[in-house]
């Protein structure tokens, strides 16, 4: 029943979406027809689309020039580390504040969204001075600990935990549930797209941040994959052809996690049949 | 007497309990939280009405930092760009990535082929989207400009080399860039909507649009409450797409307040008016999120 | 409420009870180790080969690199110096940013090293003179860097021109790029090339040494706008507003070899030699003397000088002082030049070895000549600040949104109202 509609506008929902895909897709295009050219070749005015000759050796390159080996190591420990520290913690905070009655929890959470509102660059300086005296500078666990515990996850988690109707989480109660009982049991289940948002959304922040492990890292066994790419970037030219190889290269654990992580939107609609 | 007194006492030691429940909750996040943000964050507060160099003491400069940045023209002609830039991002972001989450939700061929597409200039490259942007919105020779050229405009913006039209390209970049990030939020949120309500209505004759008035719009609500805070936040914060755009020029044309800021710190070191400047974002943000916490709060009986 | 409280206090006195102090570098078997912070470490060969040869004469002394991109080096050493990392040496990537860090207390002075070993500071040609203050110099020139004209060598042969002459004016340069402009779109060849950079215009009128960008009163740029402007409308030089859209940088532009004349500093003589080298780029190039104005001698030019210090907080300052003394001493200078980089001391043979290093163009010793050079921002307050407003005022003549008057009447009011904030 819901499914039906008339074929003109299933024709123009197609058109609009394929014309949307070519204009969202330009920069890929870009990018891989860049990684197979010489620097020199990149910036040309109009673009050039298609490389005159195929450079295949700057994928070769690029893990003989950079550690990259080491980069893409350090990148998917971080990455995954963090995310699954602000899946957990932030779930269970946005439950708190989503499910639980406490003094002063609305305040609190005003607390978390103001902090969002400020830009990190300002508060990035008394996090240096703090990470330092801490000994810390220079290691993998700084950077865990100034990303693993942001807003951004609780804010989000709160917004799904809010819509689960409260006579669901008292029938759990009554069957005799504790109240992380009913936190395991029933929400989590419920919630696995806003989960799978927070998964995506996390995953791909902490692996294309580049300011963060570009102030705390400085041993080159520390660095990450967008310090690395940065390596091919020097103060009066820079190699383009390999900067756009190495960028390929890190966009496909991003779309890996990214097409793993959206099944689950479908998945939802069974789930939620209970709830009605 | 005596047993009402057990009965507030229990009463109250219930209450406390679940306090003592709900702190359990949010302990692992908010120590975490406090230390490395929270803290930093109070810091820079304070900061705003503090004169710094960063290394030595600092000094008490009352309402200097502000009166100073007033009187800068850079930072009012960047807080009349962030108003501009902000309310038309949020808004069409706001409903382009609607939009796509509902066409996207239905069973459509490859799906996830146009899912991972839409997402992917959120992930794309900077250098990859300031090289492809620059040169479609090139004012003599760009196709966009062809195009407009070809239907019948003699004149067709400059773009990224006029003062009076950066502002637009940056804005349409914005949202061509961030559409598919909040279609994500409003994916998982049209999946947490009951089937059955949908049934019921086709029923009772609905058509698709009063559907999507009267089930799927409300059933959103917290979904958008989200969007609308976190775009009004990230669009008072982005700098970065500005950077590989424009930087800021031509002239200081698309130098939004975020902007303001990063150079503040970053390129002239003044950190007392960079925290004075963020005081001010600061205030907009949370004014505008009171507003819409409220907003909320009457709209759903959850809370 | 109160559990709150309760936990921001413990987190409070978590975070103080950390409190840590320098720690000494000597380890059990006597080595001392200093770190030195610097950028693109693995494309400037000079940087490895000085540390190589300083430690082969102190065996005791370990120097160990903190390598950052370029783009952000300033940025992290700023953080670093701010947060009080001990990091013992650092060179400064933008030499006027050293008057902050002298402000901040956070550079070592050196005259009394200087006095105590005797180094006579006027071999340095004035490249010092931008890091005293009060009297006292806080850092050392390790290399300088000035403005020179690159020539595509093609074109002017195809054009029939003669190459330019080691002394020229801007007036000629203009009609040359005329004689040397042909063709139409994507393989265009052009006179000249003015970077998008506001150094790239307002530099010649820094050129003649008697105004700097901190003057206030910016009319001495008119001439140079004005000729840049006929430019554009000539075709001569590339538009501004499309060297902003295509994203080109002079390097590549340059190496792509659609470019006959291109006023730059003397950094791209290394990046042009790596280019032709990998095969990147076949064009065969020379580099003459910067044109100047009528008015102003040949040879006077501007440039930019990369400083070496020693950090305040270092636990090791007079060791510190040992390596300054080794890179910004004769065979520091020897090493640079060696190495393709033009060493800060003046002196016999320098410029030889360096002109005599591979890839080098035959024509590059009288290209070199120099009789003053001034440098492009001076070590002052505010200078940063000053620098973005003249390049936001840049953009908008450029782009023909202001006359050159309106620009020049803008950056006098703006230079005012930042000065005096």
């Amino acid at each position: 029943m819901i499914e039906k509609r008339s074929p003109v506008k299933t024709v123009l929902i197609y058109v609009m979406l394929i014309v949307l895909t070519v204009v969202t897709l330009l920069p890929l295009v870009w990018m891989v027809s860049s990684s197979l050219k010489l620097s020199t070749e990149v910036f040309t005015f109009p673009i050039k689309w298609i490389p005159e000759t195929f450079h295949w050796e700057n994928y070769v390159t690029i893990w003989e020039k950079i550690n990259l080996a080491t980069y893409t190591f350090n990148s998917f420990k971080l990455s995954i580390i963090i995310t699954l520290i602000q899946l957990i913690t932030s779930s269970f905070a946005a439950y708190g504040f989503s499910k639980c009655q406490f003094p002063g929890r609305n305040a609190l959470f005003l607390a978390y969204i103001a902090t969002i509102a400020i830009p990190w660059q300002v508060y990035m300086l008394p996090q240096y001075i703090m990470m330092q005296r801490m000994h810390l500078i220079d290691t993998h666990l700084a950077i865990i600990l100034l990303q693993s515990f942001t807003a951004f996850g609780v804010f989000l988690l709160r917004q799904f935990y809010i819509s689960i109707p409260d006579e669901l989480l008292e029938a759990a109660r009554i069957d005799g549930l504790s109240e992380y009982g009913t936190f395991a049991r029933i929400v989590m289940p419920l919630t696995k797209p806003a989960m799978a948002t927070l998964v995506i959304m996390s995953f791909v922040t902490v692996w294309n941040d580049y300011m963060g492990p570009m102030i705390y890292f400085t041993s080159d066994r520390n660095k990450t994959i967008q310090l690395g790419v940065q390596l091919f970037v020097g103060q009066y030219s820079a190699e383009y052809g390999l900067i756009m190889a190495t960028s390929v290269f890190a966009l496909i654990p991003v779309l890996v996690v990214f097409l793993a992580f959206q099944r689950f939107f479908v998945e939802g609609i069974a789930s939620s049949g209970l709830k009605g | 007497m005596a047993q009402t007194e057990t009965a507030t006492r229990k009463a109250g030691s219930l209450k406390f309990r679940k306090a003592l429940i709900g702190y359990s909750f949010i302990a692992p996040n908010f120590i975490g939280f406090a230390i490395f943000i929270l803290i930093p964050v109070i810091f820079t507060i304070v900061l705003s009405v503090m004169d710094w160099d960063g290394f030595n003491a600092m000094t008490f400069a009352g309402i200097d930092n502000f009166r100073q940045i007033f009187r800068d023209r850079v930072f009012r002609s960047a807080f009349w760009k962030t108003l501009l830039y902000v309310v038309f991002t949020v808004a069409l972001t706001l409903l382009a990535s609607l939009g796509l989450a509902c066409a996207l939700n239905k069973n459509i061929k490859g799906r996830n082929a146009f899912r991972s597409a839409i997402f992917f200039p959120y992930v794309a490259s900077m250098i990859a989207i300031g090289a492809v942007w620059k040169q479609l919105f090139e004012a003599n020779y760009g196709p966009i400009n062809n195009f407009l050229r070809s239907i019948g405009i003699a004149n067709p913006p400059g773009w990224f080399a006029s003062t009076d039209w950066a502002i637009w390209g940056v804005i349409i970049v914005s949202i061509w860039k961030y559409m598919g990030y909040y279609m994500l939020i409003y994916l998982a949120g049209l999946q947490d909507i009951p089937v059955q309500l949908y049934e019921a209505a086709t029923l009772d004759g609905a058509s698709g649009w009063q559907r999507f008035m009267k089930i799927t719009l409300p059933m959103l609500t917290p979904s958008t409450f989200f969007v609308f805070i976190m775009l009004t936040i990230n669009s008072f914060k982005s700098f970065d797409l500005i950077y590989a755009l424009t930087q800021g020029g031509p002239g200081t044309s698309t130098t939004l307040l975020a902007n303001y800021i990063y150079n503040q710190t970053f390129v002239y070191w003044d950190y007392g008016k960079s925290a004075a400047a963020s005081i001010i974002l600061f205030v907009i943000v949370l004014a505008v999120t009171i507003v819409q916490f409220r907003g909320e709060k009457k709209f759903t009986d959850y809370l | 409420m109160r559990k709150t409280l309760s936990i921001l206090l413990i987190a409070l006195i978590a975070m103080t009870s950390v409190f840590a102090n320098g720690s000494s570098e000597t380890s059990a078997d006597g080595t001392t180790t200093l770190t030195f912070a610097v950028w693109d470490y693995s494309q400037n060969s000079y940087l490895s080969a000085v540390i190589s040869a300083f430690e082969a004469q102190h065996p005791d002394v370990k120097i160990e690199v903190q390598d950052s991109p370029a783009a952000d080096y300033i940025t992290k050493l700023n953080t670093q110096l701010n947060g009080g990392d001990d990091v013992d040496l650092f060179l400064i990537k933008e030499a006027d940013k050293s008057k902050v860090f002298y402000d901040r207390g956070q550079l070592t002075n050196l005259t009394p090293y200087i006095e105590a070993d005797g180094i006579d500071m006027s071999t340095y040609n004035g490249t010092d003179a931008n890091f005293i203050f009060d009297g006292n110099t806080y850092a050392m020139p390790v290399r300088t860097d000035q403005y020179v004209l690159f020539y595509n060598k093609d074109i002017f042969d195809a054009a029939g021109v003669p190459y330019p002459d080691n002394d020229m004016t801007w007036t000629e340069f203009e009609e040359l790029a005329a004689q040397l402009t042909s063709g139409e779109g994507a393989t265009k060849k052009y006179g000249a090339y003015f970077h998008s950079w506001n150094a790239c215009v307002q530099n010649w009128g820094v050129q003649d040494g008697k105004h700097t960008i901190m003057d206030g009163e910016y009319s001495f740029f008119k001439p140079y706008y004005e000729m840049v402007l006929r430019m554009q409308e000539a075709g001569t030089c590339m538009s501004f507003a499309q060297i902003q859209a295509s994203g080109l940088s002079y390097t590549d532009i340059f190496a792509q070899g659609n470019i006959a004349m291109l006023p730059m500093g003397s950094w791209l003589i290394q990046t042009m030699i790596q280019r032709n080298r990998s095969g990147e780029s076949s064009v065969n190039w020379g580099v003459a003397v910067i044109p100047h104005a009528e008015d102003v001698p040949n040879g006077y030019t501007v440039g930019a000088t990369t400083p070496i210090c020693i950090n305040n907080a270092s636990q090791n300052k007079d060791l510190a002082w040992e390596f300054v003394k080794f890179m910004t001493g004769p065979e520091g200078a020897q090493i640079l030049a060696e190495n393709g980089q033009v060493p800060a001391l003046s002196g016999e043979g320098y410029l030889e070895t360096y002109a005599a290093t591979p890839g080098m163009p035959e024509d590059i010793i009288e290209g070199l000549y120099a009789s003053h050079i001034s440098p492009d921002r001076p070590a002052m307050d505010k200078v940063t600040e000053i620098d973005q407003m003249l390049l936001a005022e840049h953009q908008l003549i450029l782009l023909g949104e202001q006359s050159v008057n309106e620009g020049i009447a803008n950056m006098n009011a703006r230079y005012a109202e930042i000065m005096g904030n």
